[in-house]
């Protein structure tokens, strides 16, 4: 398979301060790429030198095949980008808006208005297409500007956080509209704030400042970096439960304690854990078998300790 | 290159046609301030206060003073034989001019000698003062040649001493100063309405994150260029003819020229504003810096025009400099074609340095602008 995107010791530097450090990595065509990381990590700055619209200190990047350091131009014809801040033109339509991107992707005539089309239709904006921008709820913009990205049937996406400040329903609608395109072949690298949405991506990277500290699929991380099992206790004291041989952790989770077990713990299975707890007088106690998650992996990672 | 070009005008009028406040900037604010500048400044050189120092005093010298101030435009306020006396009066603001007849005026025009009439001008106001003055040499000249025995001699190097009186007293002979100062008002509208514009909307879109998304297509910087100032160019040139309708019907300003050489002023003007609002722009940030940044271009430009105070008034320095300045250029060609009828030859300098520097400035800041975003 060949790699939408190839990056290799990529590197951004704003005065002394590094934002992207020696950061190497692919993504391979088709897949939804996603790209974690704190707070100024350096996620924004990476896609933004993928995009071509800043120069790299150092190191190279080729997108769709085209080096980003000296044909920023080809770059610009096969992707799609929707940046972290909404940056349509509030004050006009959805339609102007379009059919002015549109014109800018070098569309004219019946195909423009095709796309455009198109695009209100993804968006679900067909009936409010004179609408003022500025005026539309924060999850119809997202749509919007993700059609508005997609105008010219990119072969790749760059979505930087597309998703904040989203209401949890339009952000489940969303990706399923991320996942749809992708489905279609087109490959999409996006960065989150929410590591839910990270489980739905073929390979995740994790940035910690401005390095890439680890990237694998969402098992594959948690499987590398959260070593133990993990399971779900109701009715059962957190005192008791911090008792149990092989107990890394216990945590408040929802009404239930999450409980970290080492791997090598007798009591992985969730049978043993409730034995051992009805022996010590808790015999009301609910165990059931519970997943790592790629919070576990961010802690993991980001604190080690 | 077209369809881009095409859709970032388009986009820019439809902004502008959604944004109150752009289309007031773009075509309300120059309509009043024509009107009102064109009503509050007032040149006019009437009833100006003269004292009289008349040392002579001869039927001859009384008579030249006497028709001197017949008129509207002086007033005597007093009359003295010393001339000492009359400047005291003009220090003291009493008089705005103080004129001398020296002793020996009538016999000198009687043997046909050169005589000297001093008129000395409070210069406090100068451009009251150089109005003032060019009249009373006009009128001198025109005395001179009326009641010289040697007319014949005077008349015959009249063309000389003509050309050396201010062509604004032979093209303006009311010395109406709203004539004259109507093109030097729209030129400073055009500039203002073009530069702001430029300058702000493209600060607007830095400061909304709009100018990346833009950026991110592959349009090039050119199509980008050009489609934001195309729309202002013709605004502009529609304020300039609109400049022009009014300042004819309100202030009978005359239209001697043919009216497409101030279009074709104009083009070339606009070149060179909206080069300046590009310049800006690819300097500030944020639009209170363009702001700023246009106000900063602005302030000079006008007061080196020589629209409001005649460069022949500035410092010698300075006069060379005023060449850089394009609004003078403008000011020039729109009453060169206005008042005087001149063709494209005695422009052709003017219309030269406009489109040089035009050229020059346009393409030098979109480049900057290009080097800037990318
Ligand atoms: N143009 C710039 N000049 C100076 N510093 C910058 C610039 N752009 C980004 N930075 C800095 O680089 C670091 C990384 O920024 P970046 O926007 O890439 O982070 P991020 O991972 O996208 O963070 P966030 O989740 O907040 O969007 C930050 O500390 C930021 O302040
Ligand atoms: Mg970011």
């Amino acid at each position: 398979m060949t790699h939408a995107i190839t990056v290799t010791g990529l590197t951004r530097r704003f005065g002394d301060f590094t934002a992207v450090d020696d950061v190497s990595f692919h993504v391979e065509a088709g897949e939804i790429f996603g790209y974690l990381g704190a707070n100024g990590a350096g996620k924004s700055t990476t896609i933004r030198m993928l995009c071509g619209l800043l120069q790299p200190s150092a190191g190279q990047a080729t997108v769709a095949g085209c080096d980003i350091a000296h044909d920023p131009r080809g770059v610009k014809r096969a992707i799609g980008y929707m940046s972290q801040k909404f940056s349509l033109y509030l004050d006009l339509t959805p339609q102007q808006n379009l059919e002015f991107f549109a014109g800018a992707q070098g569309l004219s005539g019946k195909a423009r208005k095709r796309a455009v089309a198109e695009a209100l239709d993804r968006a679900g904006l067909t009936d409010r297409a004179d609408a003022t921008t500025g005026a539309l709820p924060g999850g119809v913009r997202q749509r919007l500007a993700l059609a508005s990205a997609r105008l010219h049937a990119p072969k790749i996406l760059f979505l930087d956080e597309p998703t904040a400040g989203v209401a949890p329903d339009a952000r489940r609608e969303f990706w399923r509209e991320i996942r749809a395109v992708a489905a279609q072949g087109t490959t999409v690298f996006v960065t989150t704030h929410h590591l839910d949405e990270a489980e739905f991506c073929a390979r995740v990277g994790l940035m910690v400042d401005g390095k890439l500290v680890a990237l694998d699929t969402p098992d594959g991380l948690k499987a590398a970096h959260v070593p133990g099992r993990f399971l779900g206790v109701q009715g059962a004291p957190q005192a008791l439960l911090r008792q149990a041989p092989g107990v890394v952790a216990v945590e408040p989770f929802g009404l239930r304690w999450r409980v970290r077990l080492a791997a090598d713990s007798p009591l992985v299975a969730p049978e043993a854990l409730a034995w051992w707890l009805a022996e010590r007088g808790a015999g009301d106690a609910r165990v059931e078998a519970g997943q790592p998650t790629l919070e576990d992996v961010f802690l993991a990672l980001v604190d080690p300790a | 290159m077209r369809t881009e070009i095409l859709a970032v005008a388009v986009k820019e009028l439809r902004q502008t046609r959604r944004d109150p406040r752009t289309l007031a900037v773009l075509v309300i604010a120059p309509i009043i301030q024509l009107v009102l500048l064109g009503f509050a400044v007032n040149l006019d050189v009437t009833h100006v206060p003269v004292v009289v120092a008349d040392a002579d005093q001869t039927a001859e010298s009384r008579a030249f003073t006497r028709e001197l101030l017949a008129g509207d435009a002086f007033d005597p306020v007093a009359a003295t034989p010393a001339a000492p006396d009359a400047m005291a009066q003009v220090v003291a603001g009493d008089a705005a001019i103080a004129l001398v007849v020296p002793r020996g005026f009538a016999a000198d025009l009687k043997a046909g000698r050169p005589t000297t009439v001093q008129a000395l001008a409070d210069g406090s106001d100068a451009q009251r003062a150089v109005v003032a003055q060019n009249a009373m040499g006009a009128f001198a000249l025109r005395w001179g040649l009326q009641h010289s025995p040697l007319t014949a001699l005077a008349q015959a190097q009249a063309p000389v001493g003509r050309t050396v009186v201010q062509p604004r007293v032979l093209y303006n002979p009311t010395l109406d100063s709203r004539i004259y100062f109507v093109p030097g008002v729209a030129a400073t509208l055009l500039l203002v309405v073009t530069l702001v514009v430029t300058a702000m909307g493209l600060a607007r879109e830095k400061e909304s994150g709009t100018l990346e998304q833009v950026l991110v297509t592959p349009m090039s910087s050119w199509a980008v260029v050009i489609g934001k100032v195309l729309p202002y160019g013709l605004i502009g040139l529609l304020d300039l003819a609109l400049a022009v309708a009014l300042g004819s019907a309100i202030f009978d300003v005359p239209i001697r020229g043919f009216l497409p050489l101030v279009g074709l002023g104009g083009s070339l003007y606009l070149l060179n504003t909206l080069g300046l609002g590009l310049f800006v722009a690819s300097a500030a940030r944020t639009q209170q810096q363009a702001f700023m940044g246009a106000f900063f271009v602005i302030l000079p430009m006008t007061l080196l025009s020589g629209f409001m105070s005649p460069i022949s008034n500035m410092p010698a320095w300075l006069q060379p400099l005023t060449l850089l300045d394009p609004m003078r250029h403008m000011v020039e060609i729109m009453r060169g074609v206005l008042l005087k009828a001149a063709t494209f030859e005695d422009l052709s300098r003017q219309y030269g340095i406009l489109a040089g520097m035009g050229t020059a400035l346009f393409s030098g800041a979109a480049l900057a602008l290009k080097r800037r975003l990318s």
